[in-house]
C-alpha cells in the first residue's frame, strides 16, 4: 500500500480519516496536528518576548507520550527565543520500574541539552510506591494515591522553577477515556474543573491564581500514533508497564472505547469535540453559581485546598499510622 | 492461511484467517485490539486495513506510560 501523498511504502492506516502514510508523511502529520493543537489553545502569549520568555516546564516520565512530547517541542521551540522550556521528573520509588524511565529522561534531556530536574517521593514525603502499593491502608488502587502525589509535586515544583505552564503529554486515548469516565459518573462538576485546568484554549479559561495552568499538546493525537512515532523516530522511550498499574474503571472504559473505535472509527475525536462544548458549559455554569471559590490553605504543608488537610497530607497521615 | 502471529515479549500464537484477511484481523484474533497494537512485518509497520501476504508477524504491545 503506497502513501496517499507519495509512492512510498505505507507506514500506517488511520481509520478515521482513512489517510494512510508513509514513514516521513506520518510524522510529519503527527507534529503539524501538535503544532496546531499548540496555536489552537493560544500556548504562546503574545506579550512573550525574548527579554521576557514565557516559561514551560514539561512532565517528563521517560514513557512514550511525554518524550514524543518534549521532543517535537524542542524542534518547534528549542531555538525560539521568547519561550524557556525544562523537564522535570518525578520518581515514585519503584524499583526497577522508574530508575530505567529516569536513565531515558536524562538521556533524552542530555541529547536536546535541556534543564532536567528529578523529585522523588522518598525526599519529598519519605515513602516509596513500592510500600504504598504493599501498606495500602486507605484500600484504593495504587495509582490513586500515586496520582495525588504526582500532582502535588508537578505542580509544587512547576511553581518553584517559575512555569508559567505545565505541560504534560496526554494523548487523545488519556483524554477520552477522562471524559468518558467523568461522564459515566455524572460528574458535571470535574468536567468543570477539567475545561478550566487543562482542556480550554488559554484565552477562554479562568483560571485561578492558585494552580500553575496545564496544557496538553499532544491531546489530539491516538495513543498508537504517539507510540508508532517514537519507534520511528528511535526516541529514548523507556517501554515497561507500571508492575502497580491497575486503574480498574479507566481499564474497563478503555476496552469500551477501543471497541467502539474498532467499529467505528473516530469515535474517540467526537467525543471530544462533544465533551469539549459540554465541558465549557459546565465551567460557565459553575462558575457563575459559586464564583470563585475560596481555598483555603492546607493546615500542614500551606497547599490549596478546599479542606483543613489537603487530600495529600491525609493520605500521607494514613501511611505513616501504618 | 496460516500466520504466526508473535506478540513481543508475551505469547506466540498460530491463527488462520481468510485468504482476504487483514493485519487488523490477525490482532483481534488473539484478542487484542488494533489500536493498542503495531504491526511489524519484517520489522517495519505495516497499515493494518491491508490483505496479509505474509506468514509471520510482530505484534508491539503498546504500554500506557501510566504517569506522564
Amino acid at each position: 500500500m503506497e502513501c496517499d501523498k507519495c509512492g512510498r511504502d505505507a507506514v500506517m492506516h488511520a481509520g478515521y480519516s482513512g489517510a494512510h502514510l508513509c514513514e516521513s508523511h506520518f510524522c510529519a502529520s503527527v507534529e503539524k496536528r501538535v503544532r496546531g493543537r499548540i496555536r489552537k489553545d493560544s500556548l504562546v502569549p503574545r506579550d512573550a518576548t525574548p527579554e521576557d520568555p514565557e516559561h514551560w516546564v514539561i512532565g517528563l516520565s521517560g514513557g512514550k507520550d511525554s518524550v514524543v512530547l518534549t521532543h517535537i517541542l524542542d524542534e518547534t521551540f528549542g531555538e525560539d527565543p521568547r519561550i524557556e522550556m525544562m523537564a522535570l521528573t518525578i520518581h515514585e520509588g519503584i524499583e526497577g520500574y522508574r530508575d530505567e524511565s529516569v536513565d531515558a529522561c536524562v538521556e533524552l534531556a542530555g541529547d536536546l541539552q535541556m534543564r532536567h530536574e528529578l523529585v522523588t517521593y522518598e525526599e519529598e514525603f519519605g515513602i516509596r510506591m513500592d510500600d504504598v502499593a504493599r501498606e495500602d491502608p486507605e484500600n484504593m488502587a495504587p495509582c490513586a494515591y500515586c496520582g495525588v502525589f504526582r500532582r502535588d509535586l508537578l505542580e509544587q515544583y512547576a511553581e518553584e522553577f517559575g512555569a508559567d505552564k505545565l505541560l504534560t503529554g496526554h494523548n487523545l486515548d488519556d483524554e477520552a477515556e477522562t471524559a468518558l469516565m467523568n461522564v459515566l459518573e455524572g460528574n458535571v462538576k470535574q468536567m468543570a474543573k477539567h475545561f478550566d485546568a487543562s482542556l480550554g484554549p488559554f484565552d477562554e479559561r479562568h483560571p485561578t491564581d492558585d494552580f500553575v495552568p496545564r496544557a496538553k499538546p499532544l491531546r489530539d493525537i491516538p495513543e498508537k500514533e504517539v507510540a508508532l512515532y517514537a519507534h520511528l523516530k528511535d526516541l529514548p522511550a523507556h517501554i515497561t508497564e507500571c508492575p502497580h498499574a491497575s486503574e480498574a474503571f479507566r481499564g474497563e472504559i478503555q476496552e469500551l472505547m477501543l471497541d467502539l473505535e474498532d467499529r467505528h472509527p473516530g469515535t474517540r475525536h467526537s467525543i471530544m469535540s462533544g465533551y469539549e462544548e459540554i465541558a465549557e458549559m459546565a465551567a460557565d455554569r459553575y462558575r457563575s453559581d459559586d464564583g470563585d471559590v475560596d481555598l483555603n490553605e492546607c493546615e500542614r504543608c500551606g497547599s490549596k485546598t478546599m479542606r483543613d488537610l489537603c487530600r495529600k497530607c491525609g493520605l500521607l497521615e494514613s501511611l505513616r499510622a501504618v | 492461511m496460516h500466520v504466526t502471529v508473535e506478540v513481543v515479549g508475551e505469547e506466540t500464537h498460530d491463527v488462520s484467517v481468510d485468504d482476504d484477511g487483514t493485519y487488523a484481523d490477525l490482532v483481534r484474533a488473539v484478542d487484542l485490539s488494533p489500536h493498542e497494537v503495531s504491526v511489524l512485518v519484517d520489522g517495519s509497520p505495516v497499515p493494518e486495513d491491508q490483505p496479509v501476504e505474509v506468514d509471520r508477524v510482530k505484534v508491539l504491545r503498546l504500554i500506557k506510560g501510566g504517569a506522564p
